[in-house]
């Protein structure tokens, strides 16, 4: 079939009538076959089926006249729209079928039925008249025969054989040559020759033409006395070699095998487009109907062919999913996709993930009945090549370019691009499919998500990188439609932002050919109020990787989930939190005391809402006020915090305007079957999908829904530490082996030590309160996430402070991990509070913990590292300098030449160390190369990368050398603060100090010409980083006083630490 | 270990400080400088998993001659005895000071309900109460919550006490939810007592309390509560400083007409942050969050954490302050106290301005043992009178013998407990 010429929704409305009329023929043809059926029967349930052949089933009515006896459809009445088809017994006319509309239809072609309708009616016509007469000759066989069994009578009269290739000559010529074929293929392998006129088989003529013609193509009167021939001559003179049943169970074979053919054909074909593939699962769909599949071995290769076309190349993944899918799965993808004319795309990563995970999860369904109740959302798909299809279609192909554009380009021309697609035309096709997909969704609200073909990739997690988009879809159709659109165009130009390419830049990736699908998904949720929403919603990851208790393991898992969608679960907001739950220990919460489960409990609710069609993010107590009545299950989702105590109420006893409403989930936990369903799931599909998954959820209030599916290794943030076995012994600061989880902190330039001895020798309480205190000031000096906390016990433990030391989450919130040392005590290992202090915080803010046992065997704690290097506490903070045995703040590439440390967490092998390394920061590279693509390996955001840096400093010194000494009354200027540090993020202003000597009309003008510059960097940084502000430049202007006094910021000069550098002050008007 | 803090020592020192200075005899001090009664026990306890833990627990009574004792169960993994012991001994003092009939006890649990299921913490608190049913009771001993020990677990070992005992003595225990044998006003106690003290220290000074202005260091349940009762009373709130838990630092909040609490407290999230833009946008003043103790006001009250003013501050508390009033508990570093004497600042200690909170225990245990329950006007209306008298007693104290309020405090509790050992003839 050519799909280049016709359009891809005549195609389709072609495929369905097609296989509507298909699947009436097969249910007919059933009723016909079922010898228990008496005539009448028959006719009552031919008259039922018939209708679903024609266009309009639900007008469609249809009788039967059968020697004066009438049967008639429920509803039947005498029609002007009517079409008659005799019944014919031997030559004879006996009656009639007529089908009518019961109204009138729109004409094609200015016809009510099309010529196929006319065609399926005389087919059944024809076939009800063979029926009768092969029971009125059976009839007669059994009479005539009496002495003789009923199958002898067959066999003399009308072999089984016989029935089945008249049936098939009268229906699919095309198939009974095929058996008739392969008949004879089969006799001449059994060595079984000659036969009278079996030759003419072979010889060119007429039958060429059936041999290689469509299936179910017209043309059956051109020679059907001819073929009848041919197939018995061809079947009596092989029922001279073999039996009956041999016989039969032979052409049943063929027949299935032939159904595959097609399919089998197209996918076969290496330039067979997707549409092609689509046609031929289709039919093969239609055709194997409800039959039982299993009895049908279909092929491996293509099993696999088909994943390959649809799903991915990816090996690994192939072998994994084979043995869920079956060649009718496909199905699901070919009815609901979308792709353009000769496309050869896949749907897609998250596609994919979604699918498989279905699969899996229905072929386990037996084994788990839990898994019963789980649902996925019906999806569409538009293939990744669409885009393609689209930029074509506006010629927009230059964007291709895109992604190989500096940085601050790619900047420039977003919103433009932006732009550009939202006022770019659809092809019509696209937008055809879009709007029959937006008929099959209804108004439901949909989720537009990127699917392309590296995100979800091992290794690459992309998450937040392209979009996903919540759609109200409510309103007209057009608007709908132009909604979809809207969406879909803006997920395109997500693959062109400053963001995707600098990602895929740093993982040198540019060079893949990134395609992007789409999948647009059913919201799952219910309306309350003018909202729409799941009761509930989160993630779940197999590995749990922030472990609050030792008595959790990894395989325990961990649920992050919240009330509504579950986009707040997904992300770390830093100033809200989901519940978490380990399916594995669904007993031990995070948070056990009444002010904690409330203070970190969620705050707000994602939401759609209907009447302005917007995604929002609410409160959730305005919002229980107002629509708690209206939430099913509210209970179990919410309970009271009265009194200090944390009640499970009935709907009841809950006063929506008084009571204070937590989140807390207990009901769920504790009542319904959610927990151990999610166990399940995580299980199932660990294990069949053989590796640790991470899975997004939502529940309606009925059911259960997987939303998402893909590998959990492929979070960066939980990847495994590659634990390095050729470090020189002398580099490696300490080892652990209890209670790891995975992770990195790299680039650690500072660590901050309590000594456990020297904090268990402080004598009084405020010296211990002291350690706290000079942990908080430290904290907020040093480079943020750039150093790590080491402490005796139990860190920010609120009972006695012996034991550890006493700070809360702000004292600590900017250093990248925090870890706990048990020394033994006397006899006993002190416990360590796995940071539940402020666990959730540490959770949201990616901040690791370790704890470290240094009297175990084996275990390395290098003492010396922390005794000998210098202790900066002393310059850091004079004032605590008594402290100083206690706490000790190294500088690591100070007091290791150059090396900074590294933290390696494997919970794989369940080790952890920490050892000394060079940076991987490279400062010597070129800010143009970084963003050119040169792979920075970093565990985290790049915030803390040195481009950021370098350029500010490269433009400080700029300012310097440019600024006129004697214009402005400027002495020195000086550089100071993140830049001058070389930890400056996107975000960070550059600090220079100006000497300044001069009047106030200089300082008027040194200003203004600082502000210059200020606005003009911003914009620069802007264009680079993304991140706006008014100025960058924060110049601290100091006077002679200052600098003899050393006040305001003129102490930075010359500093112990971080001392401010003298830029060269020149008054250039040029570079050169 | 010798050399390092341990809070028991650093009691017992605070408390032969008092008695060398009250001139105290022998006998009596051996008797008040440890506790009367210890118990240790094991609690064996079925975890979820089908193995069983033995946990460690305590409960000492430091002294019972005033009244049964009273005081909280602490859940913690470091638990010790030394630290129960030390918090036993406070408990004895606290009870003196506001004058109420009972005395001081403590308990705990070494362990962390973290790292435990709430069924394997229902039959911790269960095991707990069945080792030492027969030496507490609501005429022995009366526990509480205390460092994580909620309601919840007071409710389980009020069930298990009357399962032993068989019969409802809701008078066992407090911090019970209200209707299960709870007081109303435990909210607003603590913040209400602080400015019922407060309301008698400006009169001794003759400050009006219409013309009286005051900034509180912390924003919490203490804070709101006294804040919104200073300001009914006719005061005025000038400033508030608090943490804001997303820029990660404190800012003071200053209105110079007068903050309104239930507004600020509108705009304040469940984390304690109030919303700036909100907050200017009400013509309030956002200042570091360091300058609270610099605001010209005439009382300050911190009431968010310990060690608060040191002597690195203590020079900067604004020229007007005349009072400050003790919320938290221990927001002053010895050191400060100094540098406050020399001020001329009067200074009402934690001791008695958060006693409010223990005061309500006690009427808790009053209603529970009577099984009548008063209205929260009659609750706030007792609590009311019972601290000014507290607060009277004490001024009277500190003028007649000349001494600092914190330390006039350890005088008057020490000298009651003394008074009731004598008088039951335990000591002569």
């Amino acid at each position: 079939m050519n799909d280049k010429t016709n359009s891809k929704e005549y195609l389709l409305d072609v495929l369905q009538e097609r296989a509507k009329e298909l699947n009436c023929l097969y249910r007919i043809d059933e009723i016909l076959n079922d010898e228990a059926l008496s005539l009448p029967e028959i006719f009552y349930h031919v008259i039922t089926a018939l209708p679903e052949g024609f266009r309009f089933p639900e007008i469609c009515r249809a009788r039967i006249v059968y020697k004066d006896e009438t049967y008639e459809s429920e509803g039947y009445i005498p029609s002007e729209i009517s079409e008659k088809a005799d019944i014919k017994v031997e030559d004879s006319v006996v009656g009639f079928v007529e089908a009518i509309y019961t109204r009138e239809v729109q004409r094609i072609d200015d016809d009510f039925f099309l010529s196929k309708e006319r065609q399926l009616l005389r087919t059944i016509a024809y076939r009800i008249g063979q029926t009768i007469m092969y029971r009125e000759m059976k009839q007669r066989a059994h009479k005539w025969n009496v002495p003789a069994s009923s199958d002898e009578a067959r066999t003399a009269a009308n072999p089984e054989w016989k029935i089945i290739t008249d049936l098939l000559l009268r229906t699919d010529p095309d198939m009974a040559m095929h058996v008739c074929r392969r008949m004879i293929n089969h006799l001449s392998g059994k060595g079984v020759r000659g036969g009278t006129g079996n030759t003419d088989i072979f010889s060119p003529g007429p039958l060429r033409q059936f041999l290689t013609g469509e299936v179910n193509a017209p043309g059956e009167k051109v020679s059907v006395n001819e073929m009848t021939h041919i197939v018995e001559e061809t079947f009596s003179h092989a029922s001279e070699h073999m039996s009956e049943t041999e016989i039969s169970a032979l052409i049943q074979r063929w027949i299935q095998e032939e159904k595959a053919s097609s399919l089998i054909k197209a996918v076969d074909r290496i330039d067979a487009s997707i549409g092609e593939i689509v046609e031929a699962i289709t039919r093969y769909h239609n055709l194997m109907g409800e039959s039982d599949q299993s009895s049908f071995r279909s092929e491996r290769w293509l099993e696999v062919a088909l994943i390959r076309r649809f799903l991915t190349d990816n090996l690994d993944f192939i072998r994994i999913a084979r043995p869920f899918l079956k060649i009718d799965d496909f199905y699901d993808i070919a009815s609901r996709l979308i792709y353009p004319s000769g496309s050869h795309g896949k749907i897609g990563g998250k596609a994919t993930g979604i699918f498989i995970a279905q699969k899996i999860i229905n072929r386990m369904k037996e084994k788990n009945p839990l898994l019963e109740s789980v649902r996925v959302p019906k999806a569409w798909y538009i293939t990744t090549d669409e885009i393609k299809e689209f930029l074509q279609y506006n010629n927009l192909q230059e964007l291709n370019e895109q992604k190989y554009k500096e940085l601050e380009e790619v900047r420039i021309n977003y919103p433009q691009i932006i732009q550009l697609l939202k006022n770019s035309r659809f092809p019509p096709e696209l937008v055809k499919s879009l709007a029959m997909a937006l008929d099959d969704f209804g108004q439901n609200p949909l989720i537009v998500r990127s699917s392309s073909i590296l995100e979800d990739q091992v290794g690459a997690a992309f998450s937040g990188k392209y979009k996903s988009l919540f759609l109200g879809n409510q309103g007209t159709k057009k608007q709908r439609l132009e909604a979809v659109m809207d969406a879909i165009t803006e997920i395109y130009a997500s693959m062109y932002s400053p963001d995707s390419v600098q990602y895929r830049a740093e993982r040198g990736m540019l060079d893949f050919h990134e395609e992007m699908g789409i999948i647009i998904q059913e919201v799952v949720g219910r309306r309350i109020g003018p909202y729409f929403m799941p009761l509930y919603a989160g993630v779940a990851f197999s590995n749990n990787e922030f472990r609050w208790s030792p008595r959790i393991s990894r395989e325990d898992g961990l649920v992050r989930m919240v009330m509504g969608l579950g986009t707040r679960a997904v992300d770390r907001l830093n100033d809200d939190f989901p519940i978490l739950i380990s399916p594995g220990q669904p007993t031990l919460r995070v948070n056990t005391m009444p002010e904690e489960v409330k203070r970190y409990s969620p705050k707000r609710i994602d939401l759609l809402n209907l009447e302005n069609n917007s995604f929002e993010s609410v409160d959730i107590s305005g919002f229980l006020k107002h629509y708690g009545p209206l939430v099913p299950g509210l209970p179990d989702i919410v309970s009271v915090y009265r009194g200090d105590y944390i009640h499970r109420t009935s709907i009841m006893d809950i006063d929506f305007h008084q009571d204070d409403l937590v989140v807390t989930f207990e009901g769920v936990a504790a009542k319904t079957g959610f927990v151990k369903t999610i166990k399940t799931m995580l299980e199932v599909l660990r294990e069949n999908m053989q590796t640790p998954v991470d899975i997004e959820f939502a529940f309606d209030g009925r059911h259960l829904y997987l939303l998402q599916c893909r590998s959990q290794s492929s979070r960066e943030e939980s990847a495994p530490g590659p634990i390095p076995r050729d470090i020189d012994k002398k580099d490696i600061v300490f080892s652990a082996r209890k209670h790891i989880s995975n992770g990195i902190v790299s680039d650690i330039s500072h660590v901050v030590y309590v000594d456990p001895e020297g904090y268990n020798e402080l004598r009084s309480l405020d010296d211990l309160a002291a350690v706290g205190r000079v942990v908080s000031k430290i904290n907020a000096v040093l480079p943020k996430r750039c150093f790590i906390l080491m402490g005796p016990g139990r860190w920010g433990s609120r009972g006695d402070i012996k034991l550890g030391v006493q700070v809360s989450y702000a004292d600590i919130n900017n250093c990248s991990a925090i870890i706990e040392i048990a020394k033994r005590k006397s006899n006993y290992v002190p416990e360590l509070s796995f940071g539940t202090h402020f666990f959730q915080d540490l959770v949201e803010a990616n901040i690791r913990y370790l704890p470290l046992y240094p009297d175990d065997e084996g275990i390395v704690f290098k003492n010396v590292f922390f005794s000998r290097s210098k202790n900066m506490l002393p310059q850091l903070l004079p004032e605590y300098g008594w402290l100083s045995n206690v706490i000790k703040v190294i500088d690591v590439p100070d007091s290791t030449n150059g090396k900074v440390l590294q933290i390696s967490m494997n919970a794989e092998i369940g080790e952890a160390i920490g050892f000394l390394t060079q940076s991987s920061g490279e400062r010597s590279v070129p800010v143009s190369e970084i963003l050119a693509g040169k792979k920075i390996e970093r565990h985290e955001d790049i915030r803390f990368d040195d481009k950021f840096w370098q350029w500010r400093s490269y433009m400080a010194e700029c300012i310097a050398e440019r600024l006129d000494p004697s214009r402005f009354g400027v002495k020195n200027a000086y550089l100071t603060g993140s830049v001058n540090s070389g930890t400056a993020g996107p975000g960070s202003d550059i600090d220079m100090i100006f000497h300044f000597t001069g009047d106030q009309d200089q300082k008027k003008e040194l200003e203004l010409w600082l502000e210059g510059w200020s606005m003009a960097l911003a914009e620069i940084n802007y264009l680079k980083t993304g991140y706006s502000s008014e100025g960058l430049l924060d110049a601290h202007i100091i006077t002679d006083e200052d600098v003899a006094n050393k006040t305001s910021y003129a102490y930075k000069i010359g500093a112990v630490t971080d001392p401010a550098t003298p830029l060269r002050v020149f008054g250039k008007k040029n570079r050169n | 270990m010798e050399k390092s803090y341990n809070p028991y020592e650093n009691a017992q020192a605070q408390f032969d400080a008092v008695a060398q200075l009250i001139n105290l005899d022998e006998g009596t001090r051996d008797l008040l400088r440890q506790p009367l009664r210890e118990y240790h026990v094991l609690i064996p306890v079925h975890m979820d998993d089908g193995s069983t833990k033995v946990f460690k627990g305590f409960r000492i009574q430091h002294n019972d001659a005033r009244g049964p004792a009273k005081g909280g169960i602490r859940f913690h993994p470091h638990e010790t005895a030394d630290t129960v012991r030390a918090l036993s001994m406070w408990m004895t003092w606290k009870c003196a000071l506001v004058d109420i009939p009972l005395g001081g006890g403590k308990g705990g649990v070494i362990c962390d309900p973290h790292h435990l299921s709430e069924a394997e913490q229902e039959r911790l608190c269960r095991g707990w109460v069945r080792q030492l049913s027969k030496v507490m009771g609501p005429a022995l001993d009366v526990p509480a919550p205390d460092v994580m020990t909620s309601a919840k677990h007071m409710l389980w070992m009020l069930d298990e006490f009357e399962t032993v005992h068989g019969g409802r003595y809701p008078g066992f225990i407090t911090g019970k939810p209200v209707g299960m044998g709870g007081s109303l006003g435990r909210t607003e106690a603590t913040g209400y007592g602080v400015i019922y003290i407060l309301r008698q220290a400006l009169k001794d000074l003759g400050i009006k309390i219409e013309d009286a202005t005051v900034c509180f260091q912390g924003f919490g349940n203490v804070a709101q509560y006294a804040g919104r009762l200073f300001t009914e009373l006719g005061g005025t709130v000038l400033a508030v400083s608090c943490w804001d838990n997303n820029a990660h630092q404190a800012f003071t909040f200053r209105k110079k007409d007068g903050i309104d609490v239930n507004k600020l407290a509108a705009i304040t999230s469940a984390y304690g942050t109030v919303d700036r833009e909100k907050a200017q946008a009400d013509g309030i003043e956002v200042l570091p969050g360091e300058e609270w103790i610099s605001q010209e006001v005439d009382v300050l009250v911190p009431s968010a954490l310990e060690n608060q003013i040191t002597p690195a501050n203590a020079d900067k508390i604004g020229k007007s302050v005349k009072v400050i009033a003790e919320g938290a508990n221990g927001p002053t570093t010895p050191d400060a106290d100094e540098i406050i004497k020399e001020r001329g600042i009067f200074l009402i200690p934690d001791f008695l301005t958060n006693s409010g909170g223990v005061t309500c225990s006690y009427f808790e245990q009053v209603q529970s043992n009577t099984n009548f329950f008063w209205e929260k006007d009659e609750v706030l209306e007792k609590l009311d009178s019972k601290l000014t008298h507290a607060y009277r007693s004490l001024y009277s104290l500190a003028g007649r013998k000349n001494l600092y309020m914190r330390d006039a405090a350890y005088v008057i509790a020490i000298n009651r407990v003394v008074d009731a050992v004598r008088m039951r003839g335990w000591v002569r």
